[in-house]
């Protein structure tokens, strides 16, 4: 139960700084779904068939938005659906944000990749729906919102450690399949771009098998331990570890997961300490009375 | 309230289980995260070149120096470079659909040029561990008013849909 407390913070009461905090976070995400899906609302009628259907394209045909302008009116409804939810205006707005970008997800991801790349924002936009349906007092329900997504995105690094493991034993360290990655990820620059130079850290590794077996070391350990997530003394550390995990990744295989990396950066620090120190610096401040004005605004 | 807290996280955490226990392991946003799980396995991606001419009828396997024609890069005509890798691995049967979903990627290319998709298929060597081969198979040529399939990789489906 204590643990459930401190996940959702019910144990102590919410200051200016966390409110500011959550609707800086609110704000972030909503910015990175909308921007997702102008962008792949312009990606998809490049597509024609397909090929391996995701989530609910098992059971619906989306090829339909491959022609017409379908994709760019799901896009304006996402943003809409998600704008009106980010300014309260009813309980089910994020919700139908969520259902639609769903649909232009698994339009625009129907060719056969499976990407991750957005799956921590949109496991916000769920936390924000599940959030705003089930909960009807504003203060419990941001409270709710973020605990629940710190749990599931420690669960879901953790997952992806146990995955490791599972699909391919404690040999998944062995540097020489990072070798393969590299590889792999040299030929997707190549097509990519016309042509490929692989950096000096890439040099290095493919030099010195022995670094390349500890990055891996290092990595799956800190996906293992992203259940540390879950709790506030350890949170900001796990945090560090998994932002150079990531920054790992991206200087080893060229893989940029932005939106994980800008998650991170929010979520893992106390930035809500942070803005109550600024606020209470300056106490007499028409922000400090504008968020106490929105604070208290009727559930 | 905390109650209240408990439920709603476990209920999400259920339905995330049965989603994604139910659909392979993916329902997006819900995943298992198993990206790089199967470490060791050869993999397969695709690059293109810009050709004038069809492959011979051999379709031989080059490297990387004997590659014909001028490296074409996807972000000309604004493809992501998994897509086609995956619609070319992951595509088992080629019909007259899926022949025009690909061709789609190069349509504003194919009135003056042509082009020869390769299978990239990479794997620990076997003389030095330590090292990866690699290696290129013509797989599809295409052009203006023409589909041809290597026809080791994709013998009857090809020649029945062709556009």
């Amino acid at each position: 139960m204590t643990f459930f407390a401190r996940l959702f913070s019910f144990d102590c009461a919410e200051t200016k700084g966390e409110f500011l905090f959550y609707r800086i976070f609110e704000a972030i995400i909503i910015y990175q779904i909308i921007f997702y899906a102008w962008e792949w609302a312009l990606y998809i009628p490049r597509l024609g068939e397909v090929i391996l259907p995701l989530g609910m394209a098992n059971y619906i045909d989306v090829s339909f938005m491959f022609s017409g302008p379908y994709s760019l009116i799901n896009a304006a409804l996402v943003s809409i659906f998600a704008l009106l939810g980010f300014l309260k205006k009813g309980r089910y707005f994020y919700l139908l944000a969520f259902l639609c970008m769903h649909l232009q997800y698994i339009a625009r991801y129907s060719q056969g990749e499976i990407s991750h790349g957005s799956n921590f924002t949109a496991t916000a936009l769920v936390t924000f729906a599940v959030a705003a349906i089930f909960i009807s007092h504003r203060l419990k329900r941001r409270k709710v919102a973020f605990g629940l997504f710190i749990f599931l995105i420690g669960m879901g690094y953790t997952s992806a450690g146990l995955s490791k493991l599972i699909g391919t034993g404690l040999s998944w360290v062995d540097g020489r399949h990072l070798y393969l990655w590299i590889g792999e990820r040299a030929t997707d620059k190549l097509s990519q771009n016309g042509a490929f130079q692989l950096n000096f850290f890439q040099e290095l590794l493919l030099d010195q098998l022995w670094l390349a077996t500890t990055i891996l070391t290092i990595g799956v350990l800190s996906e293992l331990f992203g259940f540390l997530l879950w709790f506030r003394k350890t949170r900001w550390v796990q945090a560090t570890i998994l932002i150079g995990m990531h920054f790992g990744i991206y200087i080893s295989m060229s893989i940029n997961f932005r939106a994980y990396f800008i998650i991170l950066l929010i979520v893992g620090y106390p930035w809500a300490r942070f803005f109550d120190y600024l606020l209470n610096k300056n106490p007499n401040s028409s922000l400090n009375a504008f968020l106490a004005r929105q604070k208290a605004a009727p559930s | 309230m905390v109650k209240k807290g408990m439920y709603i996280l476990f209920g999400t955490v259920l339905l995330y289980a049965i989603l994604v226990a139910t659909h392979k392991g993916e329902f997006w946003p819900f995943s298992i995260y198993p990206m790089f799980s199967q470490a060791g396995n050869p993999w397969t991606r695709t690059i293109v070149r810009d050709i004038n001419e069809p492959p011979d009828e051999q379709w031989k396997i080059l490297m990387k120096q004997e590659l014909p024609g001028k490296a074409f890069a996807l972000n000309e005509i604004g493809i992501n470079q998994n897509d086609l890798a995956n619609f070319i691995s992951k595509n088992e049967q080629w019909n007259a659909n899926q022949i025009n979903g690909l061709r789609k990627y190069f349509e504003d290319k194919l009135n003056d040029r042509a082009f020869l998709i390769f299978k990239v298929q990479g794997r620990l060597s076997e003389e030095k561990s330590d090292s990866v081969a690699v290696e290129y198979t013509p797989y599809i040529y295409i052009r203006q008013d023409t589909t041809l399939f290597n026809p080791a990789l994709v013998e009857s489906v090809a020649r029945a849909s062709h556009p």
